[in-house]
């Protein structure tokens, strides 16, 4: 009973509609929080885990050695590496392919490797072009499949960004 | 064996006294962390790791040298051991280069998986590491010596299992560095072994190196077919390739070691000159088909030479001693269901009238309970590298070992007699023996005996024989070429009877003995390889067969099979220039580990194993095609599912006797006499084309040695070939014979 007038005296006086209007209100005096995206982008944190990279040493020597920890840790399989013993007796791969279709940014390839040499970088505006290995002609395309020549590429060319995040995050690893 | 009670982490466990503490704790599946102790190796306590707490004793003691006594009390977990194994694992990390990413022994790594039990996350020792130089111990075994914990079980191997201490420690304290004495790389047959036993990554496989890691690959248990041991192996496969062997622990087989013959001879398998696909010759060029057009082909042949015309006696099957049981079992069925006797893989004998036959009755692990052997014609250490690993052991523990040879060779044990005799006079000298057996246990002499002059030599290996209890009589390879080769045999196995010893025949390789088993011999009114080869045959089944390595008669044999009007089938797991000239169907087969078969080893163990890898490419399992084939002719009784089948049908049936020359020659011959043999890596086809091996000192092994007296005689000198095979002038051959050791085809065999 006592319920019941209650109810009728709330719907009566638009107590709620009043709510919502005064969040609206506030609002159009409150700074606007909106990205226009693409023109404005927002923040990334230095743990963005974008598009995979695999990195140089500053004398341009790759780092990767071919443990194949990434491969093993990757929870997705995602890595494929072959590897080989190259001319000046030091181990390389031959191959270091990521599916990014399986690939899930999980970041374990990059917690995993003892020399650096795999990182996520916060590039995550990129697509595959083509068929699955893409198209090796157009410089800084890759297809669904992105190969060791290409993730090199990545990482010469977002060299900058990638130290500057790595850097940043070093003091909490 | 319960001898006495001790107490381990406060469970009681019955052993004998005297046991160390390490072969109980391993028997009851206590883990007890070590590097340096191994089963089959002495102890040397130098590593420390296996530190265990005893009541009483004021400090910590290592498990692998401390012999149990009645009563007492082990921790092998408390605080003072664990203590002490955590600081002993600080000290070996100290030097040890955290390389583990680029390392090959990552993921099956000793020393990797005690430190995670025992090590620290972080080191102390902030002090510059030490680096060792590496050394290049030869084209099997790569080196990387700063990782190197100086467990010595390399060391101990050379020493003790391998018989030529070729690793040694040098220098002290964080000088001591192991490495080789010789600049010329390891020389043993068994190195491989040195692999299997470096608990790190200082020794590991060189032709595997940086190409896969242990977790990637699968294992698949397997025999080598390379001996008449067949060693237990596993194989280590990656998306359908072999790429790495490693021994399996069969005590009574290889126990845990096996040959670099069987270890490193898979490098064949992806081999160039693999043939991978069926090709039929038209018109004298060879065109590659499908698999039906070639059987069909095949098919045709045989019915247009042989069947339609009604002379089934003319077809003929050779087959290479590497082939398994069940290849030869459907090989000579087809053979028999057709009509033909013409069965024979005896192909490296001159003379078959004189064929060897003589039964093993000792069992591989026998031989260590030996207390005497005579090895007639064998350079034993290089051709049946476990059995010669058996004698060994019984030679350390005091057997003494006579040796009847045409050459001085390098034996890894101490000989009580080395006996250099020509082979025409070998058979004489046995008579010899014989006769003073006989003359020893006071029985007449027959008369074939009675003109016989006793030597020395013969009454001193006479002497020996009767007086030991259990002595084994070991005829080898070199015999199978002499021209009294059936005499010898035959002696033999007098001598034996007559002294109570055991025999053991290896004069025979690889897998023959399973070719014996399944009757893959002549049968009655059937011609042998080298009658086959004179008669004019109209058609042949070959199964892996290259004639210029496998045929003594390797030329006539070429030129028979080369005849226009026969037609040769030939079943083949690689190609060959020879094998292209007379052959009219190429079909490739599966070779080593790809196949399911089965191995008898001269025990008469049979030993059946699965494929490791599939068949690559268009190539098939042999005992495939050969059932195909023979549906195709539509015989009878070939309905297999699996190998197996054809296993069980093998031991259902009874194993043929066939015939044997029992007279006994022992005039001596005049002339020269050659032992042609192939190179220990040149022995079957994988090997051949194991590139690895090849470049090993024993895979180079490429010589006719001969004395002075016998080059100038055959008028060579050092510098020319003989038979196409170098000449090598050597003292320690005996006079009138020619040892040759030929590691390539030449086309000649004397």
């Amino acid at each position: 009973m006592i319920n019941n007038i209650k109810k009728l005296v709330k719907d009566f006086s638009l107590s709620e509609l009043r709510g919502g209007l005064k969040i609206t209100a506030k609002e159009l005096i409150n700074k606007k929080i909106t990205v226009q995206y693409p023109e404005e982008k927002t923040p990334i944190s230095p743990r963005f885990r974008g598009i995979h990279a695999l990195r140089r040493y500053p004398n341009g020597e790759e780092r990767c050695i071919a443990c194949k920890l990434c491969e093993a840790v990757c929870p997705a399989n995602a890595i494929t590496i072959e590897s080989e013993m190259r001319d000046d007796g030091t181990r390389r791969t031959t191959q270091y392919d990521i599916d990014l279709f399986k690939c899930i940014f999980c970041g374990f390839c990059e917690e995993a490797c003892p020399v650096d040499a795999i990182v996520e970088t916060q590039i995550f505006e990129y697509a595959f072009v083509g068929s699955r290995d893409g198209n090796d002609n157009i410089k800084g395309q890759f297809g669904s499949v992105i190969t060791k020549d290409q993730l090199l590429e990545v990482g010469d060319k977002n060299k900058k960004m990638i130290d500057q995040t790595k850097l940043e995050d070093s003091k909490y690893k | 064996m319960a001898d006495i009670e001790i107490e381990i982490d406060g469970n009681s466990i019955n052993a004998k006294a005297g046991e160390m503490l390490i072969t109980v704790t391993d028997r009851e599946g206590i883990s007890v962390p070590r590097f340096c102790y191994h089963k089959k190796l002495s102890i040397a306590a130098n590593c420390r790791m296996c530190l265990v707490d005893v009541e009483g004793a004021p400090k910590p003691q290592p498990a692998c040298s401390t012999p149990i006594a009645d009563g007492m009390k082990i921790h092998t977990q408390n605080e003072k051991a664990k203590a002490s194994q955590k600081a002993v694992m600080e000290f070996l990390l100290i030097n040890h280069p955290l390389d583990c990413p680029i390392c090959d022994q990552g993921g099956e790594c000793e020393l990797q998986d005690v430190a995670m039990d025992y090590g620290s996350d972080v080191s102390r020792f902030t002090e510059g590491k030490r680096i060792v130089a590496d050394s290049d111990i030869g084209a099997l075994i790569q080196t990387d010596m700063t990782r190197c914990i100086h467990c010595t079980r390399c060391v101990r191997f050379g020493a003790e299992v391998a018989g030529i201490m070729e690793m040694g420690g040098t220098g002290r304290g964080e000088d001591m560095k192991i490495e080789p004495f010789l600049t010329e790389g390891i020389q043993s047959e068994l190195s491989g072994n040195m692999i299997d036993v470096c608990p790190v990554g200082a020794l590991t496989s060189k032709p595997f190196r940086y190409e896969l890691r242990s977790w990637q690959m699968n294992a698949v248990s397997n025999v080598a077919r390379h001996d008449l041991v067949g060693s237990n192996i596993i194989t280590q496969t990656y998306k359908g390739k072999v790429k790495r062997i490693v021994a399996k622990d069969n005590e009574s087989i290889n126990e845990t070691w096996i040959s670099d013959r069987d270890r490193f001879s898979y490098e064949g398998l992806s081999h160039e000159n693999r043939l991978l696909s069926p090709q039929i010759k038209v018109e004298g060029t060879w065109k590659e088909v499908e698999w039906n057009v070639a059987l069909d082909f095949a098919i045709r042949g045989l019915a247009n030479n042989v069947i339609n015309t009604h002379q089934s006696d003319k077809l003929g099957a050779l087959a290479s001693n590497t082939a398994t049981l069940e290849e030869f079992h459907l090989l000579q069925k087809i053979l028999r269901e057709i009509g033909s006797e013409n069965i024979d893989h005896r192909l490296n004998v001159k003379n078959l009238d004189h064929a060897i036959s003589l039964e093993s009755n000792i069992k591989l692990l026998g031989l260590e309970g030996i207390d005497h052997a005579l090895v007639i014609g064998s350079n034993l250490r290089l051709e049946q590298p476990m059995i010669s690993h058996r004698l060994r052991k019984a030679n350390l523990s005091g057997a003494s070992i006579d040796v009847i040879n045409a050459m001085a060779f390098d034996f890894n044990y101490r000989l009580n007699s080395e006996n250099i005799i020509s082979p025409n006079q070998t058979a004489a000298t046995l008579a010899g023996v014989l006769k003073s057996v006989l003359g020893n246990a006071h029985i007449e002499v027959p008369d074939y005996l009675v003109d016989i002059e006793v030597s020395d030599i013969a009454m001193q290996l006479a002497d020996k024989l009767s007086q030991s209890n259990n002595s084994v009589i070991v005829l080898g390879e070199h015999i199978v070429n002499n021209p009294q080769a059936s005499s010898i045999a035959n002696l033999v196995s007098e001598i034996a009877q007559h002294t109570d010893s055991t025999t053991l025949n290896v004069s025979a390789t690889a897998n023959s003995m399973a070719a014996n088993m399944a009757g893959f011999v002549p049968g009655k009114d059937g011609l042998d390889v080298n009658a086959m080869l004179a008669a004019d045959l109209k058609a042949y089944i070959l199964l892996d067969v290259y004639p210029q390595y496998d045929f003594h008669h390797s030329v006539q044999a070429v030129e028979a099979l080369s005849s226009d009007d026969t037609f040769v089938i030939s079943l083949n797991s690689f190609k060959d220039d020879a094998v292209a000239q007379y052959s009219d169907v190429l079909l490739p087969i599966a070779s080593f580990y790809e196949t399911s078969g089965s191995h008898v080893n001269v025990e008469g163990e049979v030993q059946s194993f699965a494929a490791a890898v599939n068949a690559p490419s268009d190539t098939k399992p042999a005992w495939k095609v050969l059932k195909v084939l023979a549906d195709l002719l539509e015989l009878p009784g070939f309905h297999y599912a699996d190998s197996a089948q054809v296993t069980s049908e093998i031991m259902h049936q009874s194993h043929k006797q066939h015939a044997h020359n029992e007279s006994i020659d022992v005039k001596v011959k005049r002339g020269i006499n050659v032992i042609w043999q192939k190179s220990p890596y040149a022995v079957d086809v994988l090997s051949r084309h194991a590139t690895s091996l090849q470049a090993t000192n024993i895979g180079q092994i490429n010589s006719a040695s001969m004395n002075k007296a016998t080059a100038k005689k055959l008028e060579v000198a050092l510098g020319d070939e003989y038979l196409g095979v170098p000449v090598a002038i050597n003292e320690a051959v005996a006079n009138n014979c020619v040892f040759v050791n030929a590691n390539h085809s030449t086309g000649v065999q004397s």
